[in-house]
């Protein structure tokens, strides 16, 4: 009983197989079980049981590679705590990896020896979506953008009008009936992407980010076919669909013949398309990719842009999303920009590559079963939001916007969750 | 398979509070589930957004586009988020009987 096809198990196993690098072995062989992890981990943090400590969770998936790819774990499991892929280790990989791990990466940076336990945590989810058990909403995701070119199937028509929409919208904003949202233009300096919840429900960020553009007069366009930042296959650990993800966006610049790649406020699809991309599609980018923090923090310096902080009154705090920040290299530009773009800046306890994850991190915002754990973990960024006592939230990734909105209404803490840009367009002066 | 009472009714739902069986959706389910992220009265507007949000998931099997709520409510979306301060997905969406939606919503 619990049993598993041998064939099953050969399809969960050839992720320890398949590696170019020796990154994988070094890694998974190395822990030294000194416990630092633990305390480092939001779940462990917010829920003090054993089996939340990230570093056992990394043995969940080194305790399968000792049981099929070492000699010792082969004749002998029981003697080094290899374990068997059954029904019952499966359930538990599942329900730690996938529904208790936010891949926020704190825990690699406590690690007294340095492991990339998130990396790890993806092996171990690689494993699993390779034998057919990730969770049906995150792959839903993946599967939409596969098949519709972004993740929430919204159509060209309705894209297009939307887009439309936005610019009558930026031209009443700028008093200029030529500002525009160009679509689809050959050989300009900047393709700027989008995440599909901004056209499809939050599209303030869009028309603040054209107000900028419009302000720096800068060259830019958005790809109708494709604009997708998120790419939820990432999270999956399915290296041949994020490769798909991956590669449209990289012909798509070549196509349009553009210069930079401008990535929208995403953590995740900033990481994966910037960091993971080259790596993923075996191959080095020919043109610049950079965020749009980089890029408003670059117009602030070079005075392309002008800002007034008196616009802005409100106590306003940074969240630092994880794949953005921690993993991510981009720290100091957002705090520069708002240095420049509001009047009362104050910063979390911890913040910056120390800062805690929203709680919506690892695709917990899409695996709706795991709810209940992400508002427990959130707790620890909404009681870090009180103490600041700020009214505006920002934070450069639209998915920790909408975990802070949740945690906004759950944990009563009367903010606003806002994008840099939306900030930045606000304290904007015309001229 | 979670579930939520709201005045002594129970409905089955999601780990996020969406409907699991989005036909059993009625006015009244809609007025409870408002009420139960802190709407207490449902007005003109909140209703306009509702049936346009619920007609569009009848004729297309999802959720519009937040320009066809502003469109043909005549709301401007400012509005849209006080309305539903959860937003129009995890807010008027949910309100609607709609399951959750794809991506960071």
């Amino acid at each position: 009983m619990g049993e598993l096809s041998k064939d099953k198990i050969e399809k969960g196993i050839e992720v320890f197989k398949n590696q170019k690098d020796s990154k994988l072995r070094a890694h998974i062989n190395s822990c030294v079980h000194c416990g630092l992890c633990a305390e480092s981990c939001t779940y462990y943090l917010a829920m003090p049981d054993a089996k939340f400590v990230p570093a056992y969770k990394v043995d969940l998936v080194a305790s399968v590679y000792r049981r099929y790819c070492t000699l010792t774990g082969k004749v002998f499991p029981g003697l080094v705590g290899a374990r068997k892929l059954d029904d019952a280790t499966i359930e538990e990989m599942v329900d730690l990896l996938f529904g208790a791990c936010t891949m926020c990466g704190r825990c690699s940076t406590h690690c007294s020896i340095g492991l990339d336990i998130s990396f790890l945590v993806r092996t171990g989810r690689k494993m699993l979506t390779n034998m057919g058990y990730e969770p049906a909403a995150l792959q839903t995701s993946v599967n939409t953008a596969l098949e519709t070119g972004n993740n929430m199937g919204i159509s060209d028509t309705d894209f297009i009008e939307t887009i439309e929409w936005l610019q009558e919208d930026l031209q009443m904003e700028v008093n200029d009936d030529q500002a525009k949202i160009p679509l689809n233009e050959k050989g300009k300096e900047i393709l700027y992407t989008l995440n599909p919840r901004e056209p499809k429900f939050f599209p303030l960020s869009i028309s603040a980010m054209a107000k900028i553009f419009y302000a720096a007069n800068e060259s830019w366009t958005i790809s109708t076919k494709m604009y997708d930042i998120t790419n939820y296959a990432y999270y999956t650990g399915n290296q041949d669909e994020s490769k798909i993800i991956v590669k449209r966006l990289y012909d798509e610049m070549e196509n349009l013949e553009a210069k930079k790649c401008v990535l929208a406020e995403c953590g995740h699809g900033s990481r994966a398309f910037r960091w993971e991309g080259p790596n993923v599609i075996e191959k080095a980018y020919p043109f610049e990719v950079l965020t749009s923090v980089e890029l408003i923090a670059q117009y602030i310096r070079d005075g392309r842009i002008k800002l007034d902080p008196e616009k802005i009154q409100e106590l306003v705090t940074i969240h630092d999303p994880c794949n953005l920040v921690r993993s991510g290299g981009i720290v100091q530009e957002q705090r520069f920009i708002m240095e420049n773009a509001v009047k009362n800046f104050t910063e979390m306890t911890p913040h910056g590559i120390e800062n805690y994850c929203c709680g919506g991190g690892g695709g917990q915002l899409a695996m709706s079963e795991y709810n209940e754990r992400r508002m427990k973990i959130g707790k620890l960024k909404a009681d870090q939001i009180i103490k600041t006592g700020a009214k505006i939230v920002a934070s450069p990734c639209h998915n920790c916007i909408d975990q802070l909105a949740h945690l906004n209404s759950t944990y009563k803490l009367g903010i606003q969750a806002k994008t840099i840009a939306e900030i930045v367009a606000d304290a904007l002066v015309l001229e | 398979m979670a579930t939520i009472e709201i005045e002594n009714r129970i409905f089955e739902v999601d780990g996020d509070g969406f409907l699991a069986s989005p036909n059993i959706w009625d006015n009244e389910v809609a007025r409870l589930i408002a009420k139960y992220d802190g709407i207490e009265e449902m007005n003109e507007k909140h209703w306009a957004i509702v049936n346009i949000i619920r007609n569009n998931y009848i004729e297309n099997g999802k959720a519009p586009m937040i320009r066809i709520i502003c469109k043909e409510t005549g709301l401007r979306l400012r509005e849209i988020y006080e309305l539903f301060p959860l937003g129009p997905a995890r807010g008027a969406c949910r309100v609607a009987g709609l399951p959750k939606p794809d991506g960071c919503v």
